[in-house]
This record gives C-alpha cells, sequence and structure tokens, in this order.
C-alpha cells in the first residue's frame, strides 16, 4: 500500500487532482478577500458559488458557448453579492445574518430553477472546457503536469492572484481599498468614497465568487446539481483566514484544502484502511490547527463586518 | 425603544405560532396543490411502464378493492420536496399510482424534519388515514411511536428496520442489483481492477458496495475492487476526483451508488474512456459509450405491493425485503453497448438474474463496512 502512494506516477496525479480541487477555493477566496479589505464580510459566498455555478450551467447549455456560460455564472454570481451589498452598505445590517440568509436562499433559488429547467427529462450536460497544455513545461516531473497541464481559468488565475497582490501593495487605489476596511471613517475624511469603493468591492466579490462556482460546472464536471458547491463557499472563507488576507497566502490555503480533499479521497482508493470520515475531517482539521496557531496575530481588516454609517457615532 | 421591543416579540411569538400551525396543521391539502401538472403526468407514464410486470397481481388485488367497496384514505410524509427528481419523486409517483389504481384518497405532506415526523403521523392518524407511509428509515422510530397509539392505523416505513402489530418495513433488495453491476464491471475489465464510489456510509448504501465487491469476486476472484465514500451526496466535483483518482490507480470500470455525486464518477469515465455502471435509474443517456447498464430501483411498485397487502388484508407487522423476485429492483439494458459485451459475460449474468428471480440464489446483504 505504502509502496503505492510513495510512487512518482500517484504523487503526480495527486498533485494534478489537488490544483484541481484548489482553483475553485482561490478564486472565491480572491473575491472574498477583496470584500473583506473593504470591510464587509460575506458568509454569503456559498450563495455566490452556487448561483454562479448554476447560472453558468443555464447560459452555456442554452448558448451552446462556454464563454457566455462563464458571464452568466459572474452575473448570477454579482447578482447574489449585490443583495449582500445593499443590505450591509445601503441598510447597514448584520452581515453575519445577511450572508446566511444567502447562503440559503441561493441553494433554494438555484435548485428550483434546476428543476424547472430539467423538468421533463432528467438529465443535462454540456461539454467541459478542455486541458491547454503548455508543451515544454508540463514534462517537469512532478509538479509539471499538476502546474502546467491545467484548463485556461488556472493560468488565469496565477495573474490574478499576481494582480491582487500588486494591486493592494503597490497603487493608491488599493490603499484606498484596504484603508475603508480599516477605518472608514479617516479614509472618508480623506476624501475616499467609502460606500462606493464597497459598492465595487461587492461587484468583484460576486464576479469572482461566480467564477469560482462557474469552475466546477464549466471546467470540472460539465452539469449542475443541487448544492454542488457542497461547503465550498465556507472553505473559502477559511482560506482567506489560514491565508492571512494576502492574495499569495489564500492561494497557498487554497492549494492545501484541494490537497487535504484530494488526498483523503485518493487514499480511500488506494485502501488506507482508515475510516473515510476521519479523512474526510482532514481539510478541517487543518483550518482549526492554523486558527489556533495564529492566536495573537492578527490581520483581520480592523472595521470588518462593522457597517459604516456616515455622519454616526 | 421600549415599544420597538415589544412589537418585535409579538411579531416573533405571532411568526412561530405561525410556524407551529403550518407544521403540524392541514399540511396534506396545502401540499396538494405543489404537485405540477407535468410532474403527475410523468408520474402515472412512469406508474404504467412500472405496472405492467405486475398487471396479474394487481387485478386480483383491485378486484378484491372493489369487493370491499372501501376507499382507503392514504398519508405519506417525506423528507424532501415531491419533485426532488431523485429518493422523494419515486416515493410520490408511488402515492399517485395508488390514487388512480386504487382509487385511494390521498394526502402527502413534504420537507419534515426529524423532529417534526412523529406530529405529522399523528395527525394523519386522528384525521382517520387507513395507511400512513413514512419514506425512508428515518421515520421508523416516530412511526413505533405512533402507532402504538393508534392501533387501527397501518403504518408503512420504507428502508425501515422497524415491525410492530400495525409497523410494517420495506425495504428495496439494492444489493441485488449491486452484484449484478459487480459482475459485470469484473467481466468487462482488463486490468483487473476496478472501481465502486459510494456517498454517505449509510447501511442502505454499504449494502449495495458490499454487492458489488461480492458480484465482482463471483466473476473474477482476483479482482481488485478501490472503494471510496464522497461523504456527501451532492458533491459531483469530488465524486469525479474519487472516480479519477481509481482510474488513475488502474481501474477502468467504475461503479456507484452516489445519486447526483455518482454523476461525477460517470464524467470521469467517460473522458478517460473507460466504462461505468449507473445507480437508481437507467443512466445510459448520461453518457451513451459509458455506461454499461444501471442497477433500477422501482419504488413506486415497492409501495404499491406495501398497499396492496393492506387493500386484500394480508398485512402483517414485519420487515419485507423486496428484490428482483417482486420487481423491485432490475437491471437496465444494455442499449449501444450490447455489442461491446462477451457473450459468456451476458449469459453469467442472465443467468445470476433468473436464479436471483426464482430465489434459488441469494444475495448477501452485508450492511457493515468492510
Amino acid at each position: 500500500m505504502l509502496e503505492q502512494i510513495f510512487t512518482m506516477t500517484f504523487m503526480t496525479a495527486f498533485l494534478a487532482a489537488a490544483v484541481r480541487m484548489a482553483v475553485p477555493l482561490a478564486y472565491a477566496g480572491m473575491g472574498e478577500l477583496i470584500a473583506e479589505k473593504s470591510g464587509i464580510l460575506n458568509i454569503g459566498m456559498e450563495g455566490v458559488m452556487l448561483a454562479g455555478a448554476f447560472f453558468s450551467f443555464a447560459g452555456a447549455f442554452f448558448t451552446g458557448s462556454i464563454l457566455l456560460g462563464l458571464v452568466c455564472g459572474v452575473v448570477g454570481g454579482v447578482a447574489v453579492s449585490m443583495i449582500h451589498a445593499v443590505l450591509s452598505i445601503r441598510l447597514a445590517r448584520d452581515q453575519s445574518v445577511s450572508g446566511i440568509s444567502l447562503n440559503i436562499f441561493a441553494l433554494g433559488v438555484t435548485s428550483f430553477l434546476y428543476k424547472l429547467m430539467s423538468s421533463g427529462d432528467s438529465y443535462k450536460q454540456i461539454e467541459p472546457l478542455s486541458r491547454l497544455r503548455i508543451p515544454a513545461l508540463a514534462d517537469i516531473p512532478l509538479v509539471g503536469s499538476a502546474l502546467f497541464e491545467q484548463d485556461i481559468m488556472t493560468y488565469v488565475l496565477y495573474f490574478l492572484v499576481v494582480g491582487i497582490a500588486w494591486f493592494y501593495a503597490k497603487t493608491s487605489m488599493g490603499l484606498s481599498f484596504a484603508a475603508i476596511g480599516e477605518n472608514p471613517r479617516a479614509a472618508d475624511a480623506a476624501g475616499i468614497p467609502v460606500h462606493r469603493y464597497q459598492y465595487v468591492a461587492m461587484v468583484l466579490n460576486g464576479v469572482l465568487g461566480g467564477i469560482g462556482g462557474a469552475y466546477l460546472v464549466l471546467v470540472q464536471v460539465g452539469n449542475f446539481t443541487e448544492n454542488m458547491t457542497s461547503g465550498r463557499g465556507y472553505i473559502a472563507l477559511a482560506a482567506v483566514i489560514l491565508g492571512r488576507y494576502m492574495p499569495g497566502g489564500i492561494l497557498a490555503a487554497s492549494f492545501l484544502f484541494g490537497a487535504a480533499n484530494a488526498l483523503q479521497i485518493r487514499l480511500q482508493a488506494v485502501g488506507v484502511p482508515l475510516p473515510p470520515q476521519a479523512l474526510a475531517m482532514l481539510p478541517y482539521v487543518i483550518t482549526l490547527v492554523a486558527l489556533l496557531t495564529s492566536i495573537g496575530k492578527n490581520q483581520k481588516p480592523e472595521a470588518l463586518s462593522r457597517p459604516y454609517v456616515r455622519g454616526a457615532r | 425603544m421600549k415599544n420597538m421591543k415589544k412589537m418585535s416579540a409579538v411579531i416573533l411569538a405571532a411568526s412561530m405560532a405561525m410556524m407551529s400551525l403550518t407544521g403540524c396543521g392541514g399540511s396534506g391539502d396545502a401540499a396538494e396543490t405543489t404537485g405540477t401538472p407535468a410532474a403527475t403526468e410523468a408520474a402515472k407514464t412512469e406508474a404504467e411502464a412500472e405496472t405492467g410486470a405486475a398487471e396479474a397481481e394487481n387485478e386480483e388485488t383491485e378486484a378484491q378493492a372493489a369487493a370491499t367497496d372501501k376507499t382507503y384514505k392514504v398519508a405519506m410524509c417525506l423528507s424532501g420536496a415531491a419533485n426532488d427528481m431523485g429518493w422523494c419523486q419515486v416515493a410520490y409517483e408511488g402515492l399517485k399510482l395508488l390514487e388512480s389504481e386504487y382509487g385511494c384518497e390521498i394526502a402527502y405532506t413534504e420537507n419534515l424534519t426529524p423532529d417534526d415526523i412523529e406530529a405529522a403521523f399523528a395527525d394523519y392518524a386522528s384525521n382517520g388515514y387507513d395507511v400512513v407511509i413514512g419514506h425512508g428509515y428515518e421515520f421508523g422510530d416516530p412511526a413505533m411511536e405512533v402507532a402504538e397509539q393508534y392501533p387501527d392505523v397501518k403504518f408503512i416505513v420504507t428502508e425501515g428496520e422497524v415491525s410492530a402489530d400495525n409497523v410494517a418495513s420495506y425495504v428495496s433488495s439494492c444489493e441485488e442489483g449491486g452484484y449484478i453491476m459487480g459482475m459485470l464491471a469484473a467481466g468487462m475489465s482488463e486490468t483487473g481492477k476496478i472501481g465502486y464510489v459510494g456517498p454517505i456510509q449509510g447501511a442502505s448504501l454499504v449494502k449495495i458496495m458490499n454487492g458489488f465487491e461480492d458480484g465482482a469476486r463471483e466473476v473474477n476472484p482476483d479482482i481488485e475492487v478501490q472503494t471510496a465514500w464522497t461523504g456527501s451526496f451532492t458533491d459531483t466535483a469530488l465524486g469525479k476526483e474519487a472516480a479519477q483518482a481509481m482510474i488513475d490507480n488502474g481501474a477502468d470500470v467504475i461503479g456507484h451508488c452516489a445519486n447526483e455525486a455518482g454523476t461525477g464518477c460517470i464524467n470521469a469515465a467517460k473522458e478517460a474512456g473507460v466504462y461505468a455502471t449507473g445507480d437508481s435509474y437507467d443512466q445510459n443517456d448520461l453518457a451513451p459509450d459509458t455506461v454499461l447498464s444501471s442497477s433500477v430501483y422501482h419504488i413506486p411498485h415497492v409501495i404499491e405491493l406495501a398497499f396492496a397487502s393492506v387493500a386484500d388484508g394480508s398485512f402483517a407487522g414485519g420487515i419485507y425485503n423486496f428484490g428482483m423476485k417482486e420487481d423491485a429492483v432490475s437491471v437496465a439494458p444494455y442499449h449501444g453497448l450490447e455489442e461491446k459485451i462477451p457473450e459468456e459475460v451476458k449469459s453469467l449474468i442472465d443467468e445470476r438474474v433468473a436464479q436471483i428471480k426464482s430465489g434459488e440464489f441469494k444475495v448477501p446483504c452485508d450492511t457493515q463496512v468492510r
């Protein structure tokens, strides 16, 4: 059994699977980072992803185009994010309550719409996006297949992570977007339009979360099933904390969660005599341990989940 | 401020009262309207197809029902929505079948959570329903509780493991389908490795996986059966990853009993160009060049058989297993892959199916995780 695990083929296939499992988490994590940096906690990420998944499927199915499907998924994600944005920015409601209701709402709406869509015949399927192998690089042993034999969305993610990191670290606009999450009153006094920037952040939150959900449909499985995100939105929230609110860190955390999930399912398949429930706990155990070890280090935006009302005390 | 508090308290109390009312009140009638005409239509055609096989015995029971001239009131409790295209919908189709074939007066309640089940049962029992059906093993214990207070009402629990004088459990022998799928998978495997993906380790699912393994071993005693549990019925992407892991390990036929997550397994097999077996219904149209056959469960028929025993007066408490012999489980046709399957595999399977149907061969029902 052990000799089955410590082979080149197993490790190569495992790493490739880890990246596949990590990409939707990373996209959603980036979206959540942008929202949280601007002071808005979107627990509704699960709902955003689920809407992205459903609408991308519907779009791709009816138009026959993956690209249009992706656009629909993004629109679906933004629609859910905007509900949260209006509730938490304009109406200054409790963001946890709003986020949790959105998750339940999105589950109901997508399941209902899917049933309407598939009434009569039982099953619908689209052709998922094929992989794009980057010649020479994909031949690197061990990591070549994981990093350079993936789909285009995975490559875009690499650039996105670098782009977001650069945006927050090097541009004054990025500083403004981070300032409204740290001290909105001071930012307001400095002439930054707090609410407008928060809306922009929430649109990006919906775009990226929607892509995260759409990835599941358009790249991974090619069909939609009820509640198919199965908690990935929550894992993305954990990835943001574990990644210490840094794009690179979130990418690494997503990879860790993806790897844990890919590993547990692969260990089961080679017949490791561990109960699958214990293996399935792995990602969550990692999260808890990571939270414990980060005690005392607070990278959280200061004004996170506190609504900013202009002129109020 | 004080007024605000008072008002919110009143609103809260009112809404809670409303919730409890809808929880146990005349939910049957309210729920009735939710069944769309399309769903009913589908239910009917499905029902017609299903009854075809057992027509002969139906006529008999129908005649008896007519003779006693009694209109039975049958209620059904579901854990999900009646149009969920899966577990609950097939039960609802069974209920509609009782209405159309036996002239029963029907009612049903959807989306029951475990804490509401007892109240729903008691509600129906006290309102003069003759038969109350709970669809799923979780309805077993509440049925036992309520049945004691209403000895004249017959309680039927599908996939249950309880019995009393007026409580009977009807279990589909899904392991028979799993066994045949295992035989087929082992017969088609060239690498000597096959895989099977399950959702959550419940007894009714473990027995299918074990049946698959046993069936595979019968055809090829040296076969390697790789297994994995996704821990979810809905995580399609993880189901696909599980199947992918097995394919990477050399498996060349993938079976599943993982509902929605299982469609991911079939997709992985399709992409890798290996075969798969389906579960629950004929899944060949998901991937016509991939799905060899499916193990099909006829829940409406099980419900019909259960009711028939009430109608003809033979109802007795107990746990009943319905399998291929009773037409509750069947094997889907091979469709376009007919020629790809070797004759000896087909004849071996046909022989086994015939033996299971005649009762000559009993598929072991093992609910222990291996």
